[in-house]
């Protein structure tokens, strides 16, 4: 009863993975642009009704700044890359991963802030300026880190393959992904996942989302702090990134959706050993994936 | 076919992170296309209508408008003047212009005024060709676009045929399926090629919203 349910999840993973490479998400996009101009200039509305005094106005703001954040998180981004493609290489259990991506979405919109308060406020810069350092200088620390994180999963996968080739079939290393199995004579079974992933692991991830902050976010800060409504403008931030959340968040439950799917997928007999052969595989891919693809932005910035 | 794969991925990738990457800046464009009375083509004026945010960012970023009515006294409105036209060297200023598929060299802005009404700036400025263009047979093809899609743009008004005589103008909104054709050719292109860290080919023109001009041939 169970395996039907999580193959479905690998089936429509892969499904949405090829209409976006075969090009058929095209009218998606084109209504995406759509609404982002549309939810540009309620933002803008929102600002003014504010700023004029208008009641109800601060709400109106909070709940077109979610629409915001629900809107360019639905386009492809780091953020996605990097807790779908973790949540698919290392066998997180989904709760632990869905709070990693809501930390990183509000840590993200704190960087915001912590960014427009110590380089408008007290450093005195501009617009573009600010812009410039968030595009230039953070945003390719931050993909450095997803491109670790890549690479950290490549090794790990790599080591757990070398492991078994020595015929001891289990890895005794402390972050490995089947810890739990380790002594038992089965491997791992498939509701045996890691619980909680290391802080190392959430803090490179959280990292490597929350050094990026949104642009609509810092033109957001700096605009309410230049009109004198400055604690709107850090409500209306948060309020982005619990729209980026609910993406990232339903990103996170796809990708485990579809791990387990895949492992579901695997011919019954002999389930834990071929689980046991498959995990690093994927680990590997996945990391590989997500390393080429961080450095490839990372070539384009610098 | 794993070199096939990996280019067809990083051309994707390419696009995601170029094409397909959000923009922050929406921009209604609207394009004037001018001719002598050689009905050769001269030049081209260019609209730019920013986004009610970005207009209102601009605005607050040099406190004009202090009393928050929409409208500029004649003094901001010369302090305004020109915001977007000091350009950085290199920036092609994202509009492009080809005679058929040939590629026109273009000027840097002239001519330039700006505008604020209903909290939107709206600014103009004139593109000049170093020769005159004769359209014999070939039309003219406007693209606008910004490589990077940090900004959006959308031809949002009627294009203006100025001095011509017997041409037309129509707008395109990008063809998505012809894109993604010139794009599956590039990515067959390079599978056939050993240069694997190649240039991505230049396709963000392809995904580009156009004008083309015609003229009927003269007698």
């Amino acid at each position: 009863m169970r395996r039907p349910f999580l193959i479905l999840g690998l089936v429509l993973a892969l499904g949405l993975v090829a209409l976006w490479l075969t090009g058929e998400f095209a009218v998606v996009q084109t209504w995406l642009l759509d609404q982002q101009r549309n939810v540009q200039n309620r933002l803008a509305g929102a600002v003014r009704a504010l700023r004029g005094g208008q009641p109800g106005a601060l709400l109106a703001l909070l709940a077109v700044c979610f629409g915001y954040g629900v809107l360019h998180a639905a386009g492809p981004g780091h953020g996605k890359l990097l807790i779908g493609g973790y949540g698919v290489a290392q066998r997180v259990r989904l709760a632990p991963l869905a709070g990693i991506a809501l930390l990183a979405s509000l840590a993200q919109a704190a960087v915001a802030i912590a960014l427009v308060g110590a380089g408008v406020l007290a450093l005195g810069w501009t617009r573009e300026r600010l812009v410039d350092v968030s595009e230039q200088v953070m945003a390719p620390v931050g993909t450095a880190a997803i491109a670790l994180v890549g690479l950290w999963l490549m090794v790990r996968g790599i080591r757990a393959m070398r492991a078994a080739g020595q015929g001891a079939g289990h890895d005794h290393h402390h972050d490995h992904v089947h810890d739990d199995s380790c002594g038992h004579a089965h491997g791992p079974t498939l509701s045996d996942m890691d619980n909680v992933t290391s802080w190392r692991d959430a803090a490179f991830l959280i990292g490597g989302i929350a050094l990026r902050p949104c642009t609509g976010a810092l033109f957001l800060l700096i605009l309410c702090f230049g009109l004198g409504i400055g604690a709107a403008g850090v409500a209306g931030t948060f309020a982005m990134g619990l729209g980026t959340a609910c993406v990232t968040v339903a990103v996170a439950a796809l990708a485990v959706w579809a791990r387990e799917g895949a492992f579901a997928s695997l011919p019954g007999a002999g389930l834990g050993s071929r689980m046991a052969a498959a995990i690093p595989v994927v680990q590997v891919l996945a990391g590989g994936g997500i390393a080429a693809i961080a450095g490839l932005l990372l070539t384009q910035t610098l | 076919m794993i070199r096939h794969v990996a280019l067809t991925a990083g051309l994707w990738i390419g696009l995601a992170s170029g094409a397909l990457a959000h923009p922050h800046i929406f921009i209604d464009t609207g394009v004037e296309v001018i001719f002598d009375d050689q009905a050769r083509v001269t030049g081209l004026r260019i609209t730019w209508a920013y986004d009610d945010l970005f207009s209102l960012m601009l605005v607050e970023d040099r406190g004009l408008d202090p009393d928050f009515d929409g409208v500029l006294t004649p003094e901001e409105t010369t302090a305004i003047k020109g915001f977007d036209m000091h350009w950085e060297p290199g920036y092609a200023g994202d509009t492009y212009a080809l005679l058929g598929e040939v590629p026109l060299v273009l000027s840097g802005p002239a001519g330039w005024t700006t505008g604020y009404a209903d909290g939107r700036l709206t600014s103009t400025h004139l593109r000049q060709f170093a020769d005159p263009v004769v359209l014999a047979g070939q039309p003219l093809v406007v693209q606008v676009y910004d490589p990077s899609f940090y900004t959006a743009y959308r031809i949002a008004q009627q294009t203006l045929l100025t001095g011509a005589d017997g041409c037309t103008a129509q707008a395109f909104e990008p063809d998505r399926e012809a894109a993604d054709a010139i794009l599956q050719a590039a990515i067959d292109e390079q599978a056939g090629s050993t240069d694997i860290e190649g240039e991505f080919p230049a396709i963000g023109a392809a995904y580009s919203e156009e004008v083309r001009v015609t003229c009927a041939a003269r007698s």
